[in-house]
């Protein structure tokens, strides 16, 4: 079985806008506002839970010219960020499986 | 209970208060804070009775539509009568976009101290007051999101403690327990009558250990979101109050500012202002240049 953050999933019933190429999270539930520098927000576009953390870091290291293994450890560590803050769908959001 | 003595009408952002006090004390207490706003005796759109508490000698502030507030001193009873006003002219304001700030004018461009309470609002705009800034608010930001316009809420100037520095308090400063309030009459400076284009935007920080203020630069987003968290009345507003936000951020020019020494941040205040005020997102504010949402 995938875990979530295996797989990240942002989440979709939150409040979001791109200012400028940083994204703007607004959580109604959590009564929070976020906003993600151009690297996470990069990696939150991308967290639309088919693509891998490999995957995502293969994209982001292409895309900022960086080597694969800190394009690996940044997008582990964003997307454990964006796990602690609530913005990716975890395991009690999930549906349950037969 | 001693007959209504006289009535205290205030017209604030195009609201007629209306505000009957028990005895000349109380309305003294209330002019003080609020004498720049008396006007219109019309129909009035609030209306207030405050009384005192026989038993306690505390006060009651009463409104049709809730229940009485009970201050126990004179400073908890504006405290009080202020939150429950300022809640209310949101609600008959939905238009505005009201904002938890400071406000000053510069020649005619209107400037936010945004922060958190604490974070030195006041008492940074009371040394502004001393170097040419015209008074708006120290607490109350209401902006009009169609013409990037702030409205002044010229209340008494609020501060917590005595300020540092070469800025003493007037004779005719009110203490209370909790607050020191400086009636705008006393401000050494002239006090906003009409809205002015909102120009600039401070994000405040205290840091009193640190050797000299600093403004750092901040990117739209981070502005969009810093406003956002201290937005009053967000969910009046399109996309729950972040696309104002957003709309604000990316035309007014916006800055953190860690003040320190009160002098010398407000040296770099104006030194700001005067460099931003050439930058051209803010000339076409000043100009009225600000599209629709």
């Amino acid at each position: 079985m995938n875990e979530p953050l295996d797989h990240p999933k942002r989440r979709v019933d939150v409040n979001v806008r791109m200012v400028d190429g940083e994204v703007v999270v607004l959580d109604r539930q959590s009564d929070l506002i976020h906003q993600l520098n151009h690297t996470a927000s990069y990696i939150w576009g991308r967290c639309d839970g088919q693509s891998t953390v490999a995957e995502i870091a293969n994209q982001l290291a292409a895309a900022f010219q960086v080597d694969a293994d800190t394009a690996v450890q940044d997008v582990a560590t964003t997307i454990r960020q964006l796990h602690s803050i609530g913005l990716l769908e975890s395991l009690r959001n999930l549906p349950e499986g037969p | 209970m001693s007959l209504m003595l006289d009535t205290l009408s205030l017209l604030v952002l195009g609201c007629h208060v209306r505000v009957q006090c028990q005895d000349a004390e109380i309305r003294a207490l209330l002019v003080a804070n609020y004498g720049h706003m008396q006007g219109s005796r019309g129909q009035a759109t609030l209306q207030y009775t405050v009384a005192r508490q026989a038993r306690s000698g505390g006060f009651l502030v009463s409104r049709a539509g809730r229940e009485p507030l009970s201050a126990a001193d004179p400073g908890m009873l504006l405290f009080l009568f202020e939150k429950d006003m300022t809640v209310e002219l949101e609600k008959l304001r939905p238009d505005l976009y009201f904002v938890h700030a400071a406000v000053l004018a510069l020649e005619h461009a209107a400037v936010m101290l945004v922060g958190e309470s604490g974070s030195g609002k006041s008492t940074t705009t009371w040394a502004l007051l001393h170097h040419g800034c015209r008074y708006f608010s120290d607490e109350l930001g209401p902006l009009d999101l169609q013409t990037g316009e702030v409205y002044p809420y010229p209340h008494a100037l609020c501060l917590k403690d005595v300020p540092p520095g070469p800025y003493p308090l007037p004779k005719n400063t009110l203490y209370t327990a909790r607050t020191l309030h400086i009636p705008t009459a006393a401000l050494p400076s002239t006090v906003g009558e009409g809205p002015a284009p909102l120009a600039a935007i401070f994000f405040l920080q205290y840091r009193p250990e640190a050797a000299a203020p600093v403004v750092e630069p901040l990117s739209k987003a981070e502005a969009a979101a810093r406003l956002f968290a201290n937005a009053l009345n967000p969910l009046a507003h399109a996309g729950d109050g972040l696309d104002g936000a957003i709309m604000v951020s990316a035309r007014v020019a916006s800055v953190k500012l860690f003040s320190a020494d009160l002098m010398a941040t407000c040296a770099l205040v104006r030194a700001t202002l005067k460099r931003l005020f050439w930058h051209e997102e803010t000339k076409r504010c000043l100009q009225g240049q600000w599209p629709h949402p």
